[in-house]
């Protein structure tokens, strides 16, 4: 037991040393029991004991008696710490790769290898749904309505849902994923804006009566509300500009905004979007499951290509 | 007097300035160090004349032959021996070896040996057991490790062979020699003494001792690793059937038969350790000139201080008699439930001291005394009290941890 808690730790010091590579060769010998305590022999564990004594004698008489006297029980306590912090370790780096996260899907903790947890931030929204907890868990699918939605419907088994805000910087981070996400994939699609922050709560109508008047062209206009720079769509000057460029005509999309119908539309949809019970943008489902804030590509990809053992 | 500046000037590992981290060297029972002036002899033969002795005429092969005679010499001088009665082995154990393989042993014939024998004095005996089905009887010790004379001579009577450790590894215990063979011969018995650990310590006279045979290895008297000696009484050495043969050992041969060489030539087959040899005969010229008795007056003031400054530790267990006189150049000890190699290792990894842990080839002993291992720290002339001083000191501060 003793000799793979060396054989580990002096396996990983060897990658920087080179007397610690040789120790790791004999914890290697020591657990296949190549070094028996014969008596014209030292042990191993002997050995690397005596080491460990000699150094903490040198500080603290007590705490080497400690040790010397407790050498098993300490030993054990360290294995099993050891065999825990390795499986935690390992699930930690497993979840990491396939949901971005060391704890879980959307979950907040703290993550070595994503320590400002830029794979979990979102755009908090005040919506009106306080009364459900905050908890990826209550985020779902289930009931709502996203037929008004817009949506490229290929005939997939699989179908991805961006569920984000125009004006947000972490929507706009996984926006291009999820892009790459259906083009590779080829996934269907549905968008839908949330509107977490003022300056573009107007985009909801403007997107709608695009996708309505010009059905895919919609998705190129999409595309550049979500790369052009912020400030230049807080504002329905700039809008007109835009709408321009894109030779979409400003007067019949106008028209529809200020339809009843539209009103009527655009609020449904929030109302709809409201029953995800989401409590940040970005929130994506991918055939049902929902991935809140920015994930790196491969967690997307690998909820399509599923690998998944914990 | 040992003059200890030149001592230190012949050993590197003793110029402590030199180093780093100076070492104390307490293993010198198991490999004594080597002086400058054994070094440089074998160097002046691999240098200089690295050529075949006896078998080539021309000027560096006989330059061999007349170093290798020398050598064999010097040795048979050291033990008062007959120039034809040294036979030149690997160590120890191979000379044992010899022994048991040439000697005419027959079934039932009795081997009496002591209850701390090396592996070398025990294994090769047991295997005799095996093939010729002789007998092997064993003197216990008296309770204060020294060797119990009337059980001896109860045992010696109907047995063969006495073959016995003369000074032990293991304790440092010397048995009374000279009575041991004088009994055996008076019941027409052989003796041989495994001398390893008392050639490099004691003056041995072989004529004096009247033992019918002897042996030693060199690398524990600064001599160089793979040389040993065996001497056997000569017209012993000529009813032997030597047990390895082949070049060097004939006088000529025809493809049925051969005529063998005398002694020591019979016994030394093959090509020898000629480098090695002629740094033995160095290391004898060096022993003298220091002088057995002040060797023996070194070890014992260190051993005395080592041993009183041990019995203050209630918890160490001296093995052996407590009187330091008694023990050589060695103290073993143990602590109850202690590995004692954990205590070797401290103390090197502390102090920079080197002393042997474990049963020493002893394994029989500890066996029987259900005893795990034991700390060794043996002696030599070149040791001084500043490092009896630093052992004592690491080991107080190992007791503490216990
Ligand atoms: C008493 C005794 N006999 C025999 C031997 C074996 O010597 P070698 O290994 O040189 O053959 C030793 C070595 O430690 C010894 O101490």
């Amino acid at each position: 037991m003793f000799c793979i808690i060396a054989l580990i730790i002096f396996s990983i010091l060897g990658i920087f040393s080179a007397t610690h590579r040789e120790l790791a060769k004999e914890a290697l010998d020591c657990v296949f029991r190549r070094v028996t305590l014969r008596p014209c022999n030292t042990g191993f564990r002997e050995k690397i004991k005596s080491r460990i004594l000699v150094r903490l004698l040198s500080r603290s008489t007590f705490l080497a008696r400690l040790f010397n006297r407790h050498f098993e029980l300490l030993s054990w306590i360290f294995f099993i710490l050891m065999i825990a912090s390795t499986f935690w370790t390992v699930k930690g780096g497993y979840n990491y790769y396939l949901y971005g996260s060391c704890n879980g899907l959307n979950q907040n903790g703290f993550c070595a290898f994503d320590p400002k947890g830029e794979n979990n931030k979102v755009t908090e929204i005040n919506a009106t749904c306080g009364a459900v907890e905050k908890k990826e868990k209550n985020v779902t699918l289930k009931d709502v309505d996203l037929s008004s939605f817009s949506t490229k419907n290929i005939g997939s088994k699989n179908t991805v849902v961006l569920i984000g805000c125009y004006e947000c910087d972490y929507t706009r981070k996984a926006y291009a994923d999820i892009q790459k996400l259906v083009r590779e994939q080829k996934t269907n699609y549905i968008f839908a804006h949330y509107p977490a922050k003022e300056n573009t709560n107007y985009l909801s109508g403007v997107g709608y009566c695009v996708y309505k008047e010009y059905g895919e062209r919609f998705w190129q206009f999409n595309d550049y509300l979500f790369t052009v720079d912020k400030v230049s769509i807080y504002g329905k000057d700039y809008m007109e500009r835009i709408l321009n460029n894109f030779e979409f005509d400003v007067n019949k999309i106008n028209e529809c905004l200020n339809s009843t119908e539209t009103t009527s539309v655009v609020e449904n949809q929030l109302k709809q979007l409201q029953k995800t019970h989401l409590y940040g943008t970005p929130t994506v489902f991918i055939n049902g499951k929902a991935f809140v804030g920015p994930k790196p590509y491969r967690v997307y990809r690998n909820e399509i290509k599923k690998f998944i053992i914990f | 007097m040992l003059n200890y500046e030149k001592i230190k000037n012949d050993f590197p590992l003793l110029n402590k300035q030199a180093q780093k981290k100076p070492i104390v060297y307490f293993d010198s029972a198991c490999m004594s160090l080597k002086p400058k002036q054994v070094i440089e002899a074998m160097n002046e033969y691999y240098f200089y004349f690295p050529a075949c002795s006896g078998r080539s005429s021309h000027r560096l092969g006989e330059l061999v032959t007349k170093k290798i005679k020398e050598a064999r010499q010097i040795v048979a001088n050291f033990i008062n021996a007959d120039e034809q009665e040294v036979i030149f082995t690997r160590n120890t154990t191979e000379a044992v070896n010899l022994l048991a393989n040439s000697l005419d042993l027959k079934n039932e014939d009795l081997v009496l040996t002591t209850d701390k024998e090396h592996n070398s004095n025990l294994i090769p005996w047991q295997m005799l057991i095996k093939k010729k089905g002789i007998r092997h009887e064993i003197v216990k010790s008296k309770n204060d490790g020294t060797f119990d004379f009337e059980k001896y001579k109860e045992l010696v009577k109907t047995s063969r062979l006495v073959s016995m450790v003369h000074t032990s590894n293991l304790d440092g215990t010397t048995i009374p020699a000279k009575e041991i063979i004088k009994t055996a011969h008076e019941n027409g018995v052989l003796v041989f003494l495994d001398a390893a650990q008392s050639a490099p310590h004691i003056k041995i006279d072989v004529k004096d001792l009247d033992v019918d045979f002897l042996a030693f290895s060199g690398h524990k008297m600064l001599g160089p690793t793979g040389t040993g000696v065996f001497y056997g009484k000569y017209n012993l050495l000529e009813k032997f059937e030597p047990f390895m043969v082949g070049g060097d050992t004939v006088e000529y041969s025809t493809y049925t038969d051969h005529k063998m060489l005398k002694a020591p030539e019979k016994f030394e087959a093959g090509l020898q350790d000629y480098a090695g040899i002629i740094g033995l005969g160095e290391a004898v010229n060096y022993l003298e000139a220091i002088g057995f008795d002040n060797i023996r007056e070194q070890e014992l003031e260190l051993n005395r201080y080592i041993t009183e400054e041990i019995s203050k530790f209630p918890k160490i267990k001296i093995i052996g008699p407590t009187n330091p006189a008694l023990r050589s150049g060695i103290i073993s000890f143990y602590i109850d439930d202690m590995d004692m190699h954990q205590v070797a290792l401290m103390l090197d990894e502390m102090s920079s001291v080197m002393i042997r842990s474990g049963q020493h080839c002893v394994h029989s002993w500890f066996n029987d005394k259900k005893i795990k291992n034991s700390a060794r720290v043996s002696l030599y002339f070149y040791n001084t009290m500043e490092e009896a001083e630093e052992f004592i000191s690491g080991l107080n501060k190992i007791i503490k941890i216990l």
